[in-house]
């Protein structure tokens, strides 16, 4: 539906419509300022690919040769402004460098670091520190790559599991429902009581960060409860029910918290290899000079 | 059915009282109001909040009176339905009314109050995946620190505490600096791979480059290019971006563009040194001239394109000391000192090849191969002998000996040969027949014989070797001594002719010799049969050439190496200014009887 602002601006087309987006300030760090970093980005790529190919490196390109100096240098340079996030993201402070900006960047010149890093290899790997520090720097830009992309799919699915539950409601079903379990409990037999205690005595947070990751809980007492429990009185068939609920609601919270774990487990690889990464750097560039 | 109403509280000492009541009707309210059948005193609870109605199947709808919702089997929901069979709970402010079906089917509605849940926030954190992994902090610093102890702590420390390896190109030597095999950016090249585990053999000290005194300890035979006052003045200038590099570089302790190392890059591998570009060579030499004006060599940039004449070496005079080169472009005149028409001892019909054809040993006309053999290395040939080459034609048989074979004159020496014809002449000659003696040989064999003639015979037959027609002069040039003896002239011939480059024969066999060398029109030992760079260039071009089946692209290593002697030259020996192979011995002040007297057996 034509506005007149509208037109002036171009009309309803999906341009346009973009552009009112943006002034809400609601566009994705990916598309920040018309994709202004991935433009950036790829012009360093097409820079470092250009230069590869046409400057005569003698004897063959490696990063001794002054292209290569240049090319560590600018690699060296990105890699630690870019670690710098963390701590750009910590200051909450308004200003043109505003934190989206900046995600934005991290994300396409981290990328750009895949084509800058590895043309400073000269294609030449082996077991050594430089290869230490490629291969970290790759790992890291792979769990970035994993982490946008988890970022962009996955908390969707977050919200769909909740059901418009909150985190501190899913928690107060369950104990709900516990209440309920321990005064429905009484009427029954010692191994069944046992089951039902184990049961409600399990942590909500019960299992490894594996089992976060699968889903796979082999050890939940609820379940075993559930199997063990028998449905001859209608106590045993009142608790049998009151744990089947119990089970949903866990099934429900551990869905909760396997979409995290995925939202989350890059940052474990992520963060303490962009450290290592760093160690490894400062070994390679004092290295590289003291053995010249 | 009827609800029992079961209230829960608790006395300040911590007692529960437990006070029931039966409320029989269909539909109850819960609120703050006194009214209600349910009186909650919470003010977060509203007048009225939520009513409970019985349905005909048993279940309780429970419905939100106001528009606050109310807590359900822990959701906020403002409508939902309970059955109490299996029971629910409904949440109001602090209060938590537990609905369950007693025994005797009446429904209970069990109300308590919770404490407020200091811990729900701590609780809250088990959603996060670090409560499950390690931090983040503790897994960096681990990471680093092991890095950093271990690949540039240990290595350094180490290098700093111990005494340094020395070079060992056996490779028996492990170096003393630990993991520094970790900063090793590649293999080293297939000559220096001993030297792999010993990473302070070439880096000696810490943050400087390797120095060319490293490299000449061991390398302590290589030759430079040129002197490097020369080569630093025939070097065409650096680019701006070049200059600041090496400006740079050198500040960093690197010895500039003609250090060794500017070349010699090593750790790319177990490769062998590629030899230089043409490109390489022709940067200086394209235009050498213009920067070092007072070279003797001629600019040069590709062969095909830009190369000066070959300048072979010769002997410009008989018997010279020392051979010069060919100016560019002449026919020069060898003065080899020997007699020798090539094309007649190459031409199948004439009287050589008959003589040829007519000897066991050659069987058919003679080829070059007859005469010049190769070096065992099939890349130049070896001087040619007499005694293997000419003399099956050319014989210097003298005589039959007493015991039936053939007597000779040595070749090599006109003192040998002065010595042979004086015992033809001078000692016993064979008889004629068994029953026939020579006149003159009684007790010739006689240890008390004496010959009192004078030695006219033997200096004939000298003079007459020696002389024009002689048995020499078939291959030498008659000449005089310096006391006016008659004598040959001395055979000089270089041991290389093309010096500054390498020619390997082996390489060009598909070829016949007289493809390059014009032997079979030779009419005279003064042609210099060496082929000129047309003859080269019919196959080899430029490294930029296309190759073809006849075209060989050929850059300047094919010939030329940067190092003399070095690569390829290595075995060759470098060629000094050679000795004449043949000299003629100085001349005797000793009287000439004497002479005769010692050539006496």
């Amino acid at each position: 539906m034509a506005t007149k602002a509208g037109a002036k601006a171009g009309g309803t087309g999906r341009f346009s419509q973009d552009e009112r987006r943006r002034d809400s300030d609601h566009v994705s760090f990916l598309k920040h300022k018309g994709f202004r970093w991935l433009w950036i980005a790829l012009a360093l790529c097409a820079a470092s690919i250009a230069g590869y190919l046409m400057i005569d490196q003698d004897p063959r390109p490696n990063g001794g040769t002054w292209y290569g100096y240049t090319l560590g240098t600018i690699g060296f340079g990105l890699i630690l402004w870019l670690s710098l996030l963390g701590v750009r993201k910590r200051r909450i402070n308004p200003g043109v460098w505003s934190l989206k900006a900046w995600t934005s960047a991290h994300v396409y010149l981290g990328l750009a670091l895949i084509v800058v890093g590895t043309l400073h290899t000269g294609f030449q790997i082996g077991w050594n520190v430089h290869t230490l520090a490629y291969v970290l720097m790759l790992l890291v830009i792979a769990t970035g790559i994993y982490g946008v992309i988890v970022y962009a799919t996955l908390p969707q699915s977050l919200s769909a599991n909740r059901k418009e539950m909150t985190r501190a409601q899913m928690l107060d079903a369950l104990t709900a429902l516990d209440r309920q379990l321990e005064s429905a409990a009484q009427p029954l037999a010692r191994a069944e009581s046992d089951l039902v205690i184990a049961a409600l005595g399990q942590d909500v947070f019960y299992g490894s960060a594996l089992a976060r990751l699968t889903g796979s809980y082999p050890g939940c007492k609820t379940a075993r409860a559930l199997a063990g429990m028998g449905t001859g009185s209608e106590a045993e068939a009142r608790v049998a029910s009151l744990l089947e609920k119990r089970r949903e609601q866990l099934a429900q919270i551990r869905g909760a918290l396997r979409i995290r774990a995925l939202l989350e487990i890059w940052l474990f690889i992520h963060i303490p290899l962009t450290i290592a990464l760093i160690a490894a750097l400062t070994a390679h560039v004092i290295s590289v000079f003291y053995y010249w | 059915m009827a609800f029992l109403i079961r209230t829960i509280d608790f006395t300040a000492a911590g007692r529960e009282i437990v006070r029931d009541r039966v409320v029989d009707q269909p539909r109850l309210t819960v609120g703050r109001a006194a009214e209600n059948d349910i009186h909650l005193p919470d003010l977060a609870v509203e007048q009225r909040h939520v009513g409970i109605d019985l349905a005909a199947d048993g279940t309780l709808g429970v419905r939100a009176l106001g528009t606050l919702g109310f807590g359900l089997d822990g959701r906020v929901v403002t409508e939902g339905t309970i059955d109490p069979r299996t029971g629910g709970e409904i949440a109001l402010g602090a209060a938590r009314l537990a609905v369950t079906r007693e025994a005797d089917g009446n429904i209970a509605i069990t109300i308590r109050q919770v404490i407020a849940d200091e811990g729900k926030m701590d609780a809250l954190r088990g959603f996060a995946l670090a409560s499950k992994l390690p931090s983040k902090r503790a897994m960096s610093w681990i990471f680093a620190a092991a890095i950093v102890l271990l690949l540039l702590a240990l290595p350094i420390a180490s290098h700093l505490l111990c005494t340094p390896a020395k070079p060992d190109p056996t490779g028996k030597t492990e170096g003393a600096v630990l993991m520094d095999s970790a900063w090793s950016s590649g293999e080293l090249s297939l000559k220096h791979h001993s030297l792999e585990n010993n990473c302070e053999s070439c880096h000696v000290a810490a943050f400087e480059s390797v120095q060319d005194e490293t490299c000449l300890s061991c390398h302590k035979d290589i030759a430079d290019h040129a002197q490097k006052p020369r080569l630093a003045k025939g070097m065409p200038p650096l680019s701006q971006g070049d200059a600041l590099q090496w400006s740079i570089a050198e500040g960093f302790g690197k010895e500039g563009p003609l250090g060794c190392v500017a070349c010699h890059s090593e750790h790319e591998g177990p490769v062998r040194t590629q030899a230089a570009s043409e490109a390489f060579c022709g940067d200086c030499h394209k235009d050498l001239k213009t920067r070092l004006a007072d070279t003797d060599l001629a600019n040069a940039h590709d062969f095909g394109k830009d190369h000066p004449q070959f300048r072979p070496l010769y002997f410009a005079s008989f018997g010279a000391a020392k051979p010069v080169r060919a100016s560019a472009g002449t026919m020069p005149l060898e003065r080899s000192g020997l007699v020798f028409p090539h094309d007649v001892h190459m031409n199948p019909r004439g009287g050589a090849a008959r003589m040829a054809v007519s000897l066991a040993q050659y069987g058919a006309p003679l080829e070059c191969k007859d005469c010049h053999a190769p070096t065992a290395d099939k890349v130049t040939f070896k001087p040619v002998e007499m005694e293997q080459a000419c003399e099956a034609c050319h014989s210097l048989v003298s005589g039959r000996t007493a015991g039936g074979g053939f007597g000779k004159l040595r070749h090599g020496s006109v003192k040998n040969l002065a010595e042979d014809l004086a015992r033809i002449t001078s000692g016993p000659r064979p008889a004629l027949a068994p029953s026939r003696q020579r006149p003159g040989q009684i007790g010739s064999a006689s240890p008390y014989r004496a010959d009192f003639g004078r030695p006219v015979r033997a200096y004939i037959g000298i003079s007459n070797a020696l002389s024009t027609g002689g048995v020499c002069t078939e291959c030498h040039l008659p000449t005089r001594g310096p006391t006016g003896q008659a004598d040959l002239m001395p055979v000089n011939f270089p041991e290389r002719f093309l010096t500054g480059g390498y020619f390997s024969h082996a390489a060009h066999t598909k070829q016949k010799c007289s493809d390059c060398h014009a032997a079979e029109t030779s009419k005279l030992a003064s042609d210099l049969l060496m082929p000129d760079l047309k003859s080269c260039r019919t196959c080899h071009l430029g490294a930029s050439a296309v190759k073809t089946a006849k075209i060989v692209p050929s850059d300047c290593a094919m010939c030329h190496a940067y190092h003399v002697p070095s690569g390829q030259w290595q075995g060759l020996k470098l060629i000094q200014p050679a000795a004449p192979h043949y000299k003629p011995p100085p001349p005797e002040k000793s009287k000439v009887a004497a002479k005769i007297a010692r050539a006496r057996p």
